[in-house]
């Protein structure tokens, strides 16, 4: 109660002080729950790519370019190092697509079965089934939990791509990643659709059945798979043969740079928020000098003193850290619903996330009124007594 | 018995590379437990410095002359670090300053406890005993009072009852009535009297004013850095 008539003593400056961490903290949830979003969306792509190695014709899929051909699995199978050699095709949704954050929409599809158990990138089935031998021709689809959500479609219920009707059959846990936003097709069927999507020229030349935008390799266990995937390139020029680290490594220093600049603004809005900590105790030691003189007169240590000043200080920063958290929460949840509905989910504020902020909102003010505490300790009583 | 014995005190203020103030040039003071003495003496006499010095809120110098001697309560004060001295002065002293000098956030009972948490007492027993001074000061019913509601002269019994609330061995009068109208000193000063008179406090009063002096035991008198006059008042000089 002391502590709080102190900081009330000046409510506008406290609470400009307040604002300002709190503008601070703000920014620091909502631009740490980006990253988080992104380091989610790279995290799932980087466990996708463990293990194995995608070799795709890269200007397929909407760019133009020859596709690559089943008849070439053969050959890939027979590359020193592949092991088990899977066959898929991809291509983006364009129907349901909107402004996205993260992957575009798409539609894949696999032969079930195909990685003979060697796929460690399985995503949990929340409702219906997964897509089984069976399904092979039929029209129906496993949708992630995002287009499930965006389409607001259940398992049962049907939607429409490129003028064919699925029924959804299984509908996915929500992974934070690609998942989310995939449409699986039984393989043939993916097969069709992605044919009726090739430029009439590309379209004429090959079979629906003849189709693959990616081979899925799994290289014999003890395999260099840089090696492995050195000798697909070489076997096949125009494509990209992308490992696990190869992955890590075009993909991680990129987000590590953007998850830097993002926290980077949010901790220069702290530091301001800081400063203006700083300021304020400053302030509050000047305008009670002679306060402080009295205490120490009377018995006050100099580390009660300076403890009784670094609580207050801390106490800004708590509340600038409470307030800054709530508020970016809002943000957060009010942003995710808005974008929900076009598959823009920006952020993902965890707990962690919170709990930081805050606790480093606490730390900030605390840590601010340490060199006005300090000085505030070191001034002389009789002096303090005296200053008007 | 001697609770406060200073010899050879010496004190210079250095105000600038080149100027500097001799405050105190060589003082011998001695205070009885029990008595209220009085400090007297013109503005830049040195009267201040002597009780800044007494009270142990400023050090003696140690670097000119013969080594200085301060001793409280049988104790030598002149090598203490500050966090003794501190402590001492939260635990066996009690000030009184002219211009009250409370916290002003805090209610009186708050700024009685305040001294008590500073000596180590528990928050609640810090209360309990803030209370019990405030009554003995009379202005239990004004404690959950801030300074801004009070009179002047109820706020320097609120710090009267801060400087006893520890049960100190000496109280530190500066100009206790300095800032009060004639009533309202009579007040306060009829207040010291009573206190030592009737509970053995001790009390040290640096003062211009005549009449606090009159009403003490003894006036010791300043000028110039040294004292000049040591003498029993008419109260208690024998007739």
């Amino acid at each position: 109660m002391r502590l709080l008539r102190n900081l009330a003593r000046r409510r506008l400056r406290t609470g400009l002080t307040i604002t300002g961490i709190t503008i601070g903290i703000w920014a620091l949830v909502v631009f740490s729950s980006m990253a988080n979003k992104v380091d989610a969306l790279v995290s799932g792509g980087s466990d996708y790519y463990a293990g194995k190695i995608v070799v795709s014709d890269g200007g397929f899929g909407g760019l133009g370019g020859q596709p690559m051909r089943l008849d070439q699995l053969d050959d890939v199978r027979a590359i020193d190092g592949a092991d088990v050699v899977m066959p898929a095709v991809t291509m983006i949704a364009s129907e349901i697509q909107g402004v996205s954050f993260g992957p575009p929409d798409q539609v894949f599809g696999a032969p079930a079965g195909a990685d003979e158990g060697r796929e460690t990138y399985v995503p949990q089935v929340a409702t219906g089934r997964s897509l089984t031998v069976e399904d092979e021709g039929d029209d129906v689809t496993v949708l992630g939990s995002s287009i499930a959500q965006k389409r607001g479609v259940a398992v049962g219920d049907t939607i429409s791509l490129q003028d064919h009707t699925f029924e959804v059959v299984g509908i996915l846990e929500p992974t934070l990643s690609t998942p989310d936003v995939t449409i699986a097709l039984p393989f043939s069927t993916a097969q069709v659709l992605v044919h009726e999507d090739l430029p009439s020229l590309v379209r004429d030349q090959v079979e629906p059945t003849e189709i693959v935008s990616q081979f899925v390799v799994f290289p014999a266990p003890g395999a260099d798979h840089d090696a492995v995937a050195d000798a697909i390139e070489a076997r096949f020029p125009d494509v990209t043969a992308l490992t696990g680290e190869g992955f890590d490594q075009s993909v991680g220093s990129s987000v590590a740079l953007f998850n830097s600049i993002i926290v980077g603004i949010g901790l220069v809005s702290l530091i301001v928020g800081g400063l203006s900590v700083i300021n304020t105790m400053a302030m509050s030691v000047a305008e009670r000098t002679r306060e402080i003189g009295i205490k120490r007169a009377i018995g006050a240590r100099r580390r009660r003193i300076i403890r009784e000043l670094m609580v207050e200080a801390g106490v800004i920063g708590a509340i600038g850290g409470v307030l800054g958290v709530a508020l970016g929460a809002l943000v957060v949840v009010l942003g995710n619903e808005a974008g929900r509905s076009s598959g823009t989910v920006l952020f993902e504020l965890t707990a962690g996330t919170a709990a930081f902020a805050f606790i480093f909102s606490t730390l900030l003010g605390t840590v601010a009124g340490i060199v006005p505490a300090w000085s505030a300790a070191r001034l002389d009583p009789v002096a303090a007594l005296r200053y008007e | 018995m001697t609770i406060l014995e200073g010899r050879n005190l010496r004190k210079t203020y250095r105000l600038s590379r080149t100027n500097s103030v001799e405050a105190l040039r060589g003082v011998d003071v001695t205070i009885d437990s029990g008595e209220m003495v009085a400090i007297m003496g013109p503005s830049g006499s040195g009267k201040s410095t002597l009780m800044h010095v007494l009270g142990l809120l400023h050090q003696p110098d140690t670097n000119h002359g013969a080594p200085p001697e301060l001793a409280f309560a049988g104790r030598g004060m002149t090598d203490l670090a500050d966090n003794e001295r501190t402590r001492i002065r939260a635990t066996e002293m009690g000030f009184v300053f002219q211009a009250f000098n409370l916290v002003p956030t805090l209610t009186a009972v708050e700024n009685v406890a305040l001294a008590a948490e500073y000596a180590g007492t528990a928050r609640s027993a810090a209360r309990s005993a803030a209370l019990d001074a405030l009554g003995l000061v009379g202005l239990a019913e004004r404690a959950n009072h801030r300074p801004a509601e009070l009179s002047g002269g109820e706020q320097q019994r609120v710090a009267v009852a801060r400087a006893l609330v520890n049960r100190p061995k000496l109280v530190i009068g500066d100009e206790p009535t300095g800032n009060l109208d004639s009533a309202r000193s009579a007040d306060v000063l009829n207040l010291l009297r009573g206190l030592n008179r009737e509970m053995g406090h001790t009390f040290l009063i640096v003062t211009h004013d005549a009449e606090v002096g009159a009403a003490c035991d003894r006036i010791i008198g300043m000028r110039d850095g040294r004292v000049v006059s040591d003498g029993k008042t008419a109260r208690t000089a024998p007739q």
